[in-house]
């Protein structure tokens, strides 16, 4: 089965825990090697986080029920790389 | 040990999602100012009442205290827990997701625990600590200076739960406890008149 390596979700999350802790948490899991969080709306209650996260082996499960741990719900998988290495896709005419 | 210091951490963390800290410190300082007045009433009634008997002032001191835990203790867990759910409901509308599983529920869950223990403890604690005189009686020459004693550590324990809340407010200590210490003269002055 292949390895994710990458993988970009767009989430709803309550203001706290904080997107620091968020990073924290998910960070340490096993096949993560770094984690991305960046907010890109606000509201009274809520915000609207884009998640970055690469590793060796990342577990999509596992990554979902943190984030449903702390409060947040996945709205979209917005980009996923998996294989032997990362790959940006490639750019075409329609671009 | 471990056990100890993981309870500890999840603590720690809920009080970060539920802002635990702020409210029970407020309770405690409202409902140990409410137990050490409620006591000075009882002192005072039985003072004014001529009651000599320190089982007397002990057991009616100590039925207060307890009625005074309970009813903080269960108004409390009442009021937060309904509070508290009511502001995850509204979190997971915003949310659209079943937030009971989550820390932040679990979080919601401790803070009414917390706050419930602080708002009953809080005045049964120092109701109990003002009667203390009454439980050593005997180092007492009268019964009057039992009294006294027992008035005088309410007023003592009053000016502390001013200097605490100087203390948290940044304020002037000493203002803060001249403040409260004024409470339980006031009520100290107008049960004397009315046991006149």
């Amino acid at each position: 089965m292949g390895k994710t390596r990458r993988l970009v979700l767009d989430t709803l999350k309550p203001h706290e825990p904080t997107i620091i802790e968020w990073a924290d948490q998910l960070s340490e899991l096993s096949g993560i090697t770094a984690v991305n969080i960046s907010i890109y709306e606000m509201d009274r209650k809520v915000e609207n986080a884009k998640i970055t996260i690469e590793g060796e082996d990342i577990s999509y499960s596992i990554v979902e029920e943190i984030i449903n741990q702390m409060g947040g719900a996945i709205h979209s998988i917005d980009e996923v790389v998996a294989g032997k290495e990362i790959i940006d896709d490639a750019a075409t005419l329609q671009d | 040990m471990s056990l100890l210091r993981s309870m500890l951490q999840h603590i720690w963390e809920y009080d970060s999602l539920a802002n635990i800290g702020e409210i029970a410190r407020r309770y405690f300082a409202m409902n140990a100012f409410d137990g050490v007045l409620t006591i000075i009433g009882v002192l005072m009634g039985n003072l004014t009442a001529g009651v000599n008997n320190p089982k007397i002032v002990v057991s009616t001191g100590l039925a207060t205290s307890v009625a005074m835990g309970v009813s903080g203790l269960w108004g409390a867990y009442l009021t937060e827990a309904a509070e508290r759910k009511r502001g995850l409901v509204e979190l997971s509308s915003h949310t659209l997701t079943d937030l009971n599983d989550t820390r932040i529920g679990r979080a919601s869950r401790v803070a009414a625990v917390i706050v419930a223990l602080v708002d009953g403890l809080s005045p049964f604690l120092a109701a109990m600590l003002v009667l203390t005189p009454f439980f050593a009686v005997g180092i007492f020459p009268t019964i009057t200076w039992v009294y006294y004693t027992s008035l005088g550590m309410a007023l003592l324990t009053l000016f502390a739960l001013g200097l605490f809340l100087g203390h948290i407010s940044h304020g002037n200590l000493i203002l803060y406890g001249a403040k409260t210490i004024i409470a339980g003269v006031v009520s100290i002055i107008i049960s004397l008149l009315i046991g006149e």
